[in-house]
């Protein structure tokens, strides 16, 4: 498979356990996990660590067998048919793990071979990528001398030498300065405009919510949320649009104007012109507002929607509200 | 496996040997050891215990250092093997392993590849020190031939140690480990008649170096290049240097599965 069907599901993964050691040591690092990835998303898996993020990346490339349950990648068995699963998927392990004394293009080449290409095609496909990368004047210089993020871009190009249909990037972007982030995060972003599916675990809310069209939050093994940023968001809690009046004594005609736009916060003592409106339509609730405030002369100071954010989830997810959220 | 299989896993193990050669030359800490080590040694017998030629027993060889040169040519070859299984061993800790792994090729290449860089170590190795004991006055009657099974020899010695220490690389995975065993190749090299006819050990040594396949190896490397059936049995060097690495080798292939298994 080298280019994803989007029809199919690129990963799928059912009643999944892994534990280590044994007898009263034992530690379940995935715990009944469910997840499914369809052919042609960026998904995005979140976690603290030690959630056991790298643990089912590792099940899914066939690195590590599972204690019990199935998880199939292309279509295929990661345990019965590991070969296959090798086949169809490109690897990024955190730590980029590569060879300091060999040059980027030796790399590349070496890769190929792995992957059966030979000769002018695999030496075509080393330059090809180191290009891509943007490491076509360091391709020959020692990964030793290379910075973090020229590792992060040759670890990405060793992964797609063999034009894998789903992509495995564990943690890409950690310790990389902003700049270096921003291009990892083009090169992802391109990749799935390709049709590669993209399986990217990060402890950056931000890098999820830039680049995962659905995000799983796994928490103690276990998937605890699920779903594109928005509803993630939305499970938490509507946007709120702050409005600020230039009278405080105008808040009671002011409730009135908006009371059918959306569900208004009680009024706070502490900041009496403060009015918070709970809608769903975001920053497309703004007009209606201030046209429905206009009608009755209430003027206004400043409007601002304030939406959840991912952070907002997450700490529902894993903090005080994980039983609830779980439930959810 | 089909006939397309074998020569794409066969392709496998060239650029997995070629890759362990290659970073073998980049890295001075393991030419040293590889390389002058054994010379170092070398230098200090033949000039140092020299004298030994002269005991009576001591057969009848063109130089002492004729006589030394497979000596060092093993203990080349025991290193080589030993800096198989620390290569591999920082493969496994610096995660570059785990790349080799998540790539669609027969898991016994992955050692066999280890395997095939140690041999091209070991020729290249055993090569120079025959030609280097060359220079400074050795020479080998048994012709090109038999310097050519030399090398034979050397290499398969070395893919023996090397599967040894491949093994103790899969199942620890600890490069300091390895490090710490650097000491035990003098151990198996000294109970080994390497700069010694077997004959002039001490009665323990001797029947020691009866259970240590090198002491073949040794005497079978001596034999050839001397052109002196005397000195020992050829086929009983390639017989001891194939059982080992053959042996060795399945050991490192079940250490490699018995990783994957557990870990």
């Amino acid at each position: 498979m080298t280019v994803a069907d989007a029809s199919s599901t690129a990963v799928s993964v059912d009643g999944l356990v892994r534990e280590f050691g044994s007898g009263t040591g034992t530690v379940r690092a995935i715990d009944g996990l469910d997840l499914e990835v369809r052919a042609g998303e960026i998904y995005g898996f979140l976690g603290p660590n030690g959630a056991g993020k790298t643990t089912l990346v590792r099940i899914l490339t066939t690195l590590l067998r599972p204690t019990s349950g199935t998880a199939l990648v292309a279509g295929h068995d990661v345990v019965r048919e590991a070969d296959a699963v090798r086949r169809s998927i490109g690897v990024a392990l955190q730590e980029a793990a590569i060879d300091p004394l060999m040059t980027g293009r030796e790399l590349l080449r070496m890769q190929g071979a792995l992957h059966g290409l030979r000769g002018p095609a695999a030496r075509e496909r080393a330059t090809d990528l180191l290009d891509r990368v943007g490491l076509a004047v360091a391709g020959d210089r020692r990964v030793g001398g290379y910075s973090g993020g020229m590792r992060r871009r040759l670890d990405l190009a060793l992964a797609l030498v063999h034009r894998p249909a789903v992509l495995f990037l564990d943690e890409p972007t950690t310790g990389l300065d902003p700049t270096s982030r921003s291009a990892l995060w083009r090169e992802v972003r391109r990749l799935n405009d390709e049709g590669t599916t993209l399986f990217l675990t990060t402890q950056y809310l931000e890098e999820a919510e830039q680049l995962a069209d659905r995000v799983g939050i796994i928490a103690g093994g276990s998937l605890v949320a699920e779903g594109t940023p928005a509803e993630l968001k939305a499970r938490v809690g509507e946007p709120g649009l702050h409005v600020e009046l230039a009278d405080p004594a105008d808040q009671d005609r002011a409730r009135e104007a908006l009371a059918d736009l959306g569900r208004l916060e009680p009024a706070d003592a502490a900041a009496p012109a403060r009015l918070v409106l709970r809608t769903t339509a975001g920053n497309a609730a703004i007009a209606p507002v201030i046209r429905a405030l206009d009608v009755e002369g209430v003027e206004v100071e400043t409007v601002e929607v304030q939406s959840q954010t991912l952070d907002d989830v997450f700490a529902a997810v894993t903090g005080s509200l994980l039983e609830g959220a779980a439930a959810a | 496996m089909t006939a397309p299989e074998l020569t794409r896993e066969g392709r496998v193990v060239a650029a997995l040997g070629r890759r362990a050669l290659s970073v073998q030359f980049r890295r001075a800490q393991l030419l040293m050891p590889t390389f002058v080590l054994p010379l170092m040694l070398l230098a200090i017998i033949a000039s140092g215990t020299s004298a030994g030629q002269g005991l009576r027993g001591f057969p009848d060889v063109s130089s002492y250092l004729a006589f030394v040169v497979p000596g060092t040519i093993v203990q080349g070859a025991l290193l080589a093997g030993l800096t198989s299984g620390t290569a591999l061993a920082g493969d496994i800790e610096g995660g570059f392993f785990d790349r080799l792994l998540a790539a669609p090729v027969h898991r016994t290449s992955l050692v066999l590849g280890r395997l095939a860089g140690t041999v091209g170590l070991a020729m290249l190795q055993s090569l120079f020190f025959l030609v280097v004991a060359f220079v400074f006055g050795a020479r080998y009657p048994g012709g090109p031939l038999a310097v050519l099974a030399t090398v034979g020899l050397a290499a398969l010695t070395a893919a023996g140690i090397g599967g040894i220490a491949s093994a103790i690389a899969l199942r620890t995975g600890s490069l300091s480990l390895l490090q710490s065993i650097f000491p035990f190749v003098f151990v198996l090299l000294f109970t080994a008649p390497a700069f010694f006819p077997r004959e002039l050990l001490s009665p323990v040594l001797r029947d020691l170096s009866a259970y240590n396949p090198l002491t073949y190896v040794v005497e079978a490397i001596r034999s050839l290049l001397q052109g002196d059936a005397a000195l020992g049995d050829p086929w009983l060097g390639l017989l001891a240097a194939s059982v080992l690495a053959l042996l060795t080798t399945v050991l490192a292939t079940v250490a490699l599965k018995e990783r994957l298994r557990t870990t």
